[in-house]
């Protein structure tokens, strides 16, 4: 019975990695939030600016949004936590306020235009997709690597990471 | 019914007779080349091109195969320490350049100046490897990597000055790659050339590589080549009879780095360009597998395994980009030549090897 | 064997057991003033790297223990690692999550290469260095398979960042930003601007303690027996093959944890490089710590790192120095490098060749008394 036992804890041993797995692909996903201070026409109702948004995020001061700018944030998981301090009026006196909004799990990037959620409209009113087009996307590199006979050439690894790190 | 499965079985086991005795890697890769080599029409590449590119490269590269016998024979198992024999062949290559000769006067030259180099630097290796007889292998592959970044740093440093050799900018310090036009550029290759049509015919390399293959073959016949195959089988056995074994070895090593230097120069003459620097780094490996492609294994080799694992090899690793680019557009040459090549080497690693070696 | 030696011939015998580390102290202390490195500086880089490579290195030694030599195909373990955090720079798990994730996604690549590795060595026995050496240029090809050409088409990468614009097949740098150093940044203490990983460093430490542990087990003996006679370990009754496996197997498995710790600090995988000179890399600095193809400690990984990455970091500012040229010092490292190993291989093998006369000579002479009473009855 020994053996039945010990592949008893094999096998639990193997579920708890895989839960810990699905736990960590929920948890860690990251999504990049693109928040956007600008007028929004919705349901025929159009939704003004505030003057001057700050973003933070834990605590981090993010972005610093006039009329018609674009902050971005990073977020892992599915909660966006973010403090907004609004000014509405040149000159006038800020307020502060936290919100928490719940991302979706397959966008990569988020974006949400501030006066429509502000104004407390629904998910589909602020909240779409970023998508990004492929030609700004990553700097073009067609070349495959291999060297000229094949076996590649020794490099000087980690001689390209000099100093990186402060 | 019944005589057609035996009529198969037969004939399967025939089959199977033959594939043992030709050795089944060999086999696929032979079948592989000759599907290249059928197909090659279909998919638009001249096939005139590809047998005088396929018959190229194989005259570059045979000399540097053929200086894995000695060792093999010998008992010192694959060369891994070519790299020596290169930096003896490419330090008489650059000193023929620098002391000004020209022409294909120059690539004798090289081979003159190489051949002492090549003596003293096999005579060190071989005294070396006779110390630590077998681990012969992985010493003799990183003596090769250490000689090559010692090299790079000579490179530099040593006072070379001929305009065409080093950098043009700090006027010292040879460059990665040296030009061979005007030198001993097809030196060669272009003695008695063959042409018809497409097809390109290195006469002169061709001969060149028989002269050498015949020597090695001769000396392999003579009471001292003899002695040495003895020890390769059986060094008790051959100490017994009264043979040296230490100086055996030692023989063999020096004829396989004299080899590799001349191997080198043989490359670079059809190549027209000197490679220096990191270059020689990896190109033990090439050679190592071709030999053992031909069915040759760590402790037995032929000229005959010489021969057709160089055109086996060389032949898949002309066809393949060709091809598989028109077939497939997909540049995958890469991968296969590492694959088998590699491959290759394991298969011969991982056999017991004959007379139970070591 | 003479009891007592002088102080002389202990302190040279000391010297030739240790020729290897002396010589890296002596280059380190020429070259460091030549460098002009200021010592924060110094220090910051080498805790940085210890954080990198110590846990990549300690995974060579249970194959040491079972005899198996220098585990050159550790590489099977980095290539395990960087398929697992290609996977999730695909799936855009950030943060500390995701390098937990490619951890657990590593796990199952990294057992399949090393049952396949260590199987190849069993039939390769006494030549365990050279076949694992070539097993990791194969492999290589095959990632490269995987990677280049699978991935896309047969294997899902969605994202564009990752794939090359062509359609199918991985870009030659995978940037892991939003993982950066993150397991570095936890805990992490900075005393006199020196940054200390701590939890970098607590890992390390579990890992050590757990080698310790693990020669204490019943496994671990029968690996050190394996080690030390094959034929004996047999008769004792110990599966020689399925032992030697297994060590493959952790090591393997190791080195996939050792990588994904290596990598989260450079930030970035370089997909078709990053691992291929990982192995010379950690092999040189065991040794230059001291190790030998047969025995190698804990201590052997700590003091290696220390004097290799020393020597890494400081050589090519001291080649400029000297001659003018950075580049001279690069060649120079790598050249110690492989330098190191030379030695190190040459050490082991003529030692090992001097104890079997040794045995041989102590076997003939009592033969020869065995022979002498026969006659003298």
């Amino acid at each position: 019975m020994k053996n039945g036992k010990a592949l008893f804890a094999r096998a639990a041993f193997v579920l708890v990695l895989l839960a810990i797995g699905g736990v960590m692909m929920v948890i860690g996903r990251g999504h990049t939030v693109y928040l956007d201070n600008k007028k929004l026409e919705y349901n025929g109702q159009t939704y003004g600016t505030p003057y001057k948004v700050e973003v933070y995020v834990n605590g981090e001061k993010v972005a610093k949004l006039y009329d018609r700018e674009r902050g971005m944030a990073t977020c892992i998981g599915q909660t966006f936590r973010m403090t907004l301090d609004i000014t509405q009026e040149k000159g006038g006196d800020k307020t502060t306020q936290s919100y928490t909004i719940q991302l979706p799990y397959n966008m990569d990037g988020v974006i949400i235009n501030l006066p429509a959620y502000l104004a407390g409209l629904g998910e589909d009113a602020y909240l779409s997709e970023f998508i990004p087009s492929p030609e700004e996307a990553v700097p073009e590199e067609t070349e495959t690597p291999g060297g000229e006979e094949g076996f590649e050439m020794p490099s000087m690894e980690e001689s390209t990471e000099m100093p990186s790190s402060t | 019914m019944r005589e057609n499965l035996a009529e198969r079985n037969t004939l399967s086991g025939r089959v199977r007779a033959a594939a043992n005795a030709f050795g089944l890697p060999r086999l696929i890769i032979a079948g592989f080349l000759l599907l290249m080599f059928i197909v090659a029409p279909f998919v638009g590449n001249d096939f005139w091109t590809q047998i005088s590119n396929v018959i190229n490269r194989f005259s570059w590269n045979a000399i540097l195969v053929l200086a894995m016998v000695p060792m093999i024979h010998s008992g010192c198992g694959l060369n891994f320490g070519l790299p020596l024999g290169i930096i003896s062949g490419l330090l008489g290559a650059t000193l023929s350049i620098e002391c000004g000769f020209t022409g294909t006067l120059s690539f004798f030259a090289a081979i003159l100046i190489a051949t002492p180099i090549s003596v003293v630097l096999g005579a060190g290796y071989g005294w070396l490897l006779n110390k630590i007889k077998g681990g012969e292998m992985m010493i003799a592959t990183y003596v090769g990597f250490s000689s090559v970044s010692f090299m790079c740093m000579m490179w530099l440093l040593l006072p070379y000055h001929s305009p065409t050799m080093v950098w043009g900018f700090a006027g010292k310090g040879l460059r990665t790659t040296i030009s061979l036009e005007g030198f001993y550029d097809k030196a060669l290759a272009g003695f008695w050339q063959i042409k018809i049509g497409t097809l390109e015919i290195p006469t002169g390399t061709l001969l060149f590589f028989a002269l050498m293959a015949f020597l090695m073959w001769a000396f392999l016949h003579t009471k001292t080549g003899t002695a040495m195959t003895a020890v390769g089988s059986n060094p008790t056995f051959a100490k017994a009879a009264g043979v040296n074994v230490d100086r055996m070895r030692l023989l063999s090593v020096i004829l396989s780095t004299w080899l590799g230097a001349l191997g080198i120069l043989v490359y670079e003459q059809g190549f027209g360009f000197i490679q220096l620097y990191n270059a020689p780094f990896y190109m033990a490996l090439p050679a190592v597998s071709a030999i053992l492609i031909g069915g040759a294994s760590v402790n037995k080799a032929s000229i005959a395994n010489v021969l057709i694992g160089t055109f086996l090899f060389q032949g898949m690793v002309t066809m393949t980009p060709t091809v598989m680019n028109s077939v497939i557009h997909m540049d995958m040459s890469e991968v296969i030549r590492v694959v088998v090549s590699q491959g290759m080497i394991l298969y011969a690693l991982t056999r017991k090897t004959e007379g139970g070696g070591r | 064997m003479e009891e007592k030696k002088s102080f002389g011939a202990a302190a040279l015998e000391f010297a030739s057991n240790n020729i290897v580390p002396i010589l890296f102290v002596v280059i380190c202390a020429v070259c460091i003033p030549l460098s002009g490195f200021s010592v924060s500086y110094l220090l910051n880089e080498i805790v940085t790297r210890m954080g990198r490579n110590i846990f990549l290195i300690l995974c060579l030694l249970i194959p040491i223990m079972a005899g198996m030599g220098l585990n050159f195909a550790m590489t099977l373990g980095a290539m395990a690692g960087e398929i697992a955090l290609i996977f999730v720079a695909d799936w855009q798990i950030w943060g500390i999550p995701g390098v937990v994730l490619a951890m657990i996604l590593q796990i199952p690549f990294s057992i399949l290469l090393g049952l396949l590795c260590g199987s190849i060595l069993n039939r390769a026995k006494g030549r365990e260095m050279i076949t694992s050496y070539i097993i990791s240029f194969f492999l290589n090809g095959l990632y490269q398979l995987v990677v280049l050409f699978m991935m896309g088409p047969i294997i899902p990468i969605k994202h564009f960042s990752i794939k090359l614009p062509r359609g199918y097949g991985i870009r030659n740098t995978v940037s892991l930003l939003n993982m950066r150093q993150c397991l570095d940044n936890v805990f992490a203490v900075t005393i006199g601007g020196v940054k200390i990983p701590v939890l970098t460093f607590l890992i390390i430490a579990v890992l050590c303690l757990f080698i310790v542990w693990f020669r204490k087990t019943k496994l671990g003996q029968d690996m050190r027996a394996v080690g030390q006679d094959m034929e004996v370990a047999r008769d004792a009754g110990i599966h020689v093959e399925r032992t030697r496996l297994i060590s493959i197997v952790i090591s393997t498995v190791m080195a996939g944890f050792g990588m994904i710790i290596y990598l989260q600090n450079m930030g970035n995988i370089a997909t078709y490089s990053s691992h291929s000179q990982i192995g010379m890399f950690c092999i040189a600095a065991l040794l230059v710590g001291g190790a030998s193809v047969d025995r190698a400690s804990i201590g052997n990984v700590f003091l290696g790192v220390i004097l290799f990455h020393t020597m890494f970091i400081v050589a090519p500012r001291a080649g400029a120095a000297i001659t003018g040229d950075s580049m001279i010092g690069e060649y120079f490292r790598v050249f110690c490098s492989y330098g190191v190993i030379t030695i190190a291989l040459v050490m082991y093998e003529t030692k090992k060749r001097r104890n079997k006369s040794k045995t041989a000579q102590e076997l003939a002479r009592a033969a020869a008394e065995e022979t002498a009473k026969e006659a003298a009855k």
